[in-house]
């Protein structure tokens, strides 16, 4: 492919990527040291915030009371009109092709304004909510339009939204989705595979490795890292535990993560009985989750919803024995019986024999399947790859997808 | 002490929930006067006994509130006053609305101050050393689950609860849980919810084609849907028709999402706050009312249910095995078993007319002998006029 010309790529966000957030930087670096320039429209900004090297664009803040609202309002119904007239009417014409209503339209130039003062090559959202209402953006900047999805956006919040998704699958986009899972539950809502790249995430290989000092804990040691939430299957997890406990095997538990089901899940452990076995040890630095993933028996991610899961790919790379669920995009992270052990979801029981399989399998039987994951993610799952993988998705001809 | 002791009955807010709606009123109208102190949410039309003693929750309100309170305290009982401020500011995080809460309680200063929820009771431990009696509800999450994970709340509890006056525990099973945090045994009475069932239709209409079951209850973890929804994934398999309805989970994501997941988006419905007549509709008609909760005082809905002559199902939680005796007068299974409750409803269904009747008829008996309005009432009385004859002034230090 040739480069003709230094690409500019605008990544809709939320807020500029935290320092856990891991997926959104890596990306934003290995395309700048890809020589892209890359432009970050957010809604919340504040001066003095990491920039990660790019120009930040924050969109307009309306929960300032209803005097400021109006203020603010006509100020960029000015700029709209005097700075970026010609962008400004396009996106008023094209909403109105989709028969949006006048109203609506004032309303979306008002809030997504923010979004026309940039000229880009693509014009990227990083998750699929955030495209909402704004599916006309791009073609009014001139500017290539892509969507990531990410397994709650995709999963959930067509549920919760029905429908929320309909007019952006009638226009031009070019997907990215962590899996092929995802790739085929788009194709469910009549995208063509050809606009939709896998990209799964990466994880730095280098930090998380199987080659670190730490010593298994004595004893069994399972552990956890998510957030404390449903979709997270912590429940079932802790259900397969309590079987385990009944049929005489001591083990500890570790939880890694916090969340707003922590009321739920120990009053689990304490009605299960599992109070001398479970830790909820909250949030822990990335060093801290290593020395546990090293000490660790089983990993486990019994998980009723995710997209793909970073933390699996953690414990593969650190050469944990790693039982998931088969949640949408758990089976291609793990594969059965190779690297992991995929065990159908919400049923505890099936866990808890799986979970009493592999831990009679023999030394040996362990150490060919924490090779063949430490092995697995070394080559499949690193930041490098990533990186050209998207260069790739935005250097692609139009005709290539 | 007067003939006609005066007991407010204090859930925070005016009105209340159902159960505590039903509290006030039954005494009320048994000629008891009672207080309702607290912010107003609806208008409200009491018997003449009932003082309702409230302010808007705004600004303008809560400050006139407090503003008229702090004249009457002040002219009339500044010592009472100086010694309440004094507490409060030892013990409230929000020391304003604290006096507004605390001050109307203090000039009328009620014979016995009746707290709803154990969560508040930190604020009003005070009314002790005023000579008010307090009593404490024990109800739901505030003693079977939330002191679990909270362990600044079960401290709370283990330092408060053996100083209060008297605890109205709502089943056996709670009362237990209560004097785990050191709730003096003697001082619990247990007092079922009571029903008026003149309110309630028997007449059970015969209209379900297919096996309808149906839950009610808010959207919440303990509420064990995710179990109910797993069993249902089991009843599909097992080739059963069916139709299962839950009332006020409307729009829960994680209810959502394994309805799709499980695909039972043909056989289960999720609905969202409808009024209490159809609700006692949608009761009615199905074959059978499901409990799967994890914990629970005693369900009303379960003596609704029983009441309204529909069969009932529960997973044996908290109180609910008092009510319940399986295959008697209903079913129980154990909690957290998707299969328990496929197989049991497979069983339900397949009863005979005359079995279900019988059942039915014991179910209706159950709550005429032990949850009637008036035994609530009277229950309530008796814990009222022990407290009051206790000697001294409480249990306060």
């Amino acid at each position: 492919m040739k480069r003709s010309k230094k690409i500019k790529i605008g990544l809709v966000l939320i807020a500029v990527p935290g320092y856990s957030e891991t997926f959104f930087r890596n990306k934003i670096q290995g395309l700048q040291a890809q020589g892209v320039e890359v432009v970050l429209f957010v809604n919340h900004f504040k001066q003095g915030m990491d920039r990660l090297g790019c120009k930040v664009v924050c969109g307009p803040n309306f929960s300032k009371g209803a005097f400021k609202t109006v203020i603010t309002s006509l100020w960029i119904l000015l700029k709209a009109l005097f700075v970026t007239p010609g962008k400004t009417f396009r996106y008023y014409q094209l909403e109105g092709k989709d028969g949006v209503s006048f109203k609506a339209r004032i309303k979306h130039l008002i809030r997504h304004h923010f979004l026309l003062t940039e000229s880009v090559d693509w014009l990227h959202f990083g998750f699929g909510m955030l495209a909402i209402d704004r599916e006309h953006v791009a073609g009014a900047i001139g500017a290539k339009m892509a969507v990531s999805f990410r397994g709650a956006d995709l999963y959930l919040s067509p549920l919760k939204h029905p429908g929320c998704y309909d007019r952006l699958f009638t226009k031009q986009v070019k997907y990215h989705v962590l899996s092929a899972s995802m790739q085929e539950t788009l194709a469910g809502y009549g995208i063509s595979k050809e606009v939709v790249r896998v990209i799964p995430p990466a994880i730095d290989v280098t930090f998380f490795d199987n080659t670190h000092e730490e010593e298994a804990l004595p004893g069994l040691h399972f552990l956890t890292v998510a957030r404390l939430h449903w979709k997270k299957g912590l429940e079932y997890t802790l259900e397969a535990l309590a079987l385990i406990k009944d049929q005489g095997l001591d083990f500890h538990y570790h939880i890694i993560g916090e969340g707003d089901q922590y009321e739920r899940l120990v009053f689990a452990v304490h009605q299960l009985g599992l109070q001398d076995c479970v830790s909820f040890t909250g949030k822990l630095s990335p060093k801290a989750v290593k020395a546990h993933l090293a000490q660790t028996t089983v990993y486990l991610q019994y998980s009723i919803q995710e997209g793909f899961c970073n933390a699996v790919l953690e414990a593969q790379a650190m050469g944990a024995l790693c039982m998931v669920s088969d949640a949408e995009g758990l089976p291609e992270n793990v594969m059965h019986g190779h690297t992991g052990w995929v065990v159908p979801k919400r049923q505890p029981h099936l866990l808890a024999q799986q979970l009493q399989k592999v831990l009679g399998l023999s030394d040996p039987e362990k150490t060919v399947i924490r090779n063949n994951a430490v092995s697995r993610v070394r080559s499949h799952f690193n930041i490098e790859d990533q990186e050209q993988a998207f260069f790739k998705f935005y250097n692609e001809a139009e005709s290539d997808y | 002490m007067t003939s006609k002791p005066t007991i407010a009955i204090y859930s925070g807010d005016i009105p209340g929930t159902t159960f505590i709606e039903r509290l006030v009123l039954g005494m009320a109208h048994s000629g008891q006067r009672v207080y309702r102190f607290g912010f107003l949410k609806a208008p409200v039309a009491y018997p003449k006994t009932v003082k309702v003693v409230g302010y808007r929750n705004t600004k303008i309100g809560k400050g006139l509130h407090l503003l008229y309170y702090t004249l009457l305290l002040i002219l009339f009982r500044y010592k009472d006053k100086r010694q309440l401020d004094k507490v409060l500011k030892e013990t409230a995080t929000h020391l304003t609305l604290a006096k507004v809460k605390a001050y109307p309680v203090l000039w009328h200063r009620p014979d016995v101050f009746h707290v709803q929820w154990a969560k508040d009771l930190n604020n009003w431990m005070w009314v002790q050393r005023f000579g008010m009696k307090l009593v404490l509800s024990l109800r739901g999450a505030h003693i079977n689950y939330s002191p679990i994970a909270d362990a600044e709340l079960a401290a709370m509890y283990r330092a408060h609860f053996p100083k209060v006056d008297g605890f109205h525990a709502v089943s056996k099973a709670i009362a237990l849980e209560a004097e785990g945090y050191g709730a003096p045994k003697a001082r619990i009475a247990v007092v079922y919810s009571g029903l008026n069932l003149k309110d309630l239709e028997v007449e059970k209409p015969d209209t379900a084609s297919v096996f309808e079951i149906v839950s009610v209850g808010r959207s919440h973890w303990i509420k064990g849907y995710p179990y109910a929804l797993d069993a249902c994934k089991q009843l599909k398999h097992a080739g059963i028709p069916f139709k299962y309805t839950i009332v006020g989970a409307a729009h829960d994501i994680e209810l959502l999402y394994q309805i799709k997941d499980l695909g039972l988006e043909d056989e289960v419905v999720l609905l969202g706050q409808i009024s209490f007549d159809s609700v006692q509709l949608l009761i009615r008609k199905a074959s059978v009312l499901l409990l799967p909760s994890l914990k629970e005082g005693i369900a009303n809905v379960v003596l609704e249910a029983m009441a309204l002559g529909t069969l009932v199902l529960s997973t044996d939680c908290g109180g609910m095995g008092e009510v319940i005796n399986d295959g008697v007068n209903g079913f129980l299974v154990p909690i957290r078993s998707p299969k328990a409750i496929a197989d049991k409803l497979i069983e339900i269904r397949e009863l005979s007319a005359k079995a279900k009747k019988d059942i039915i008829n014991k179910a209706y008996n159950t709550v005429a002998e032990q949850h009637q309005l008036e035994q609530m009432v009277k229950g309530m009385q008796a814990l009222y006029g022990e407290v009051l004859n206790t000697n001294g002034k409480g249990h306060y230090g």
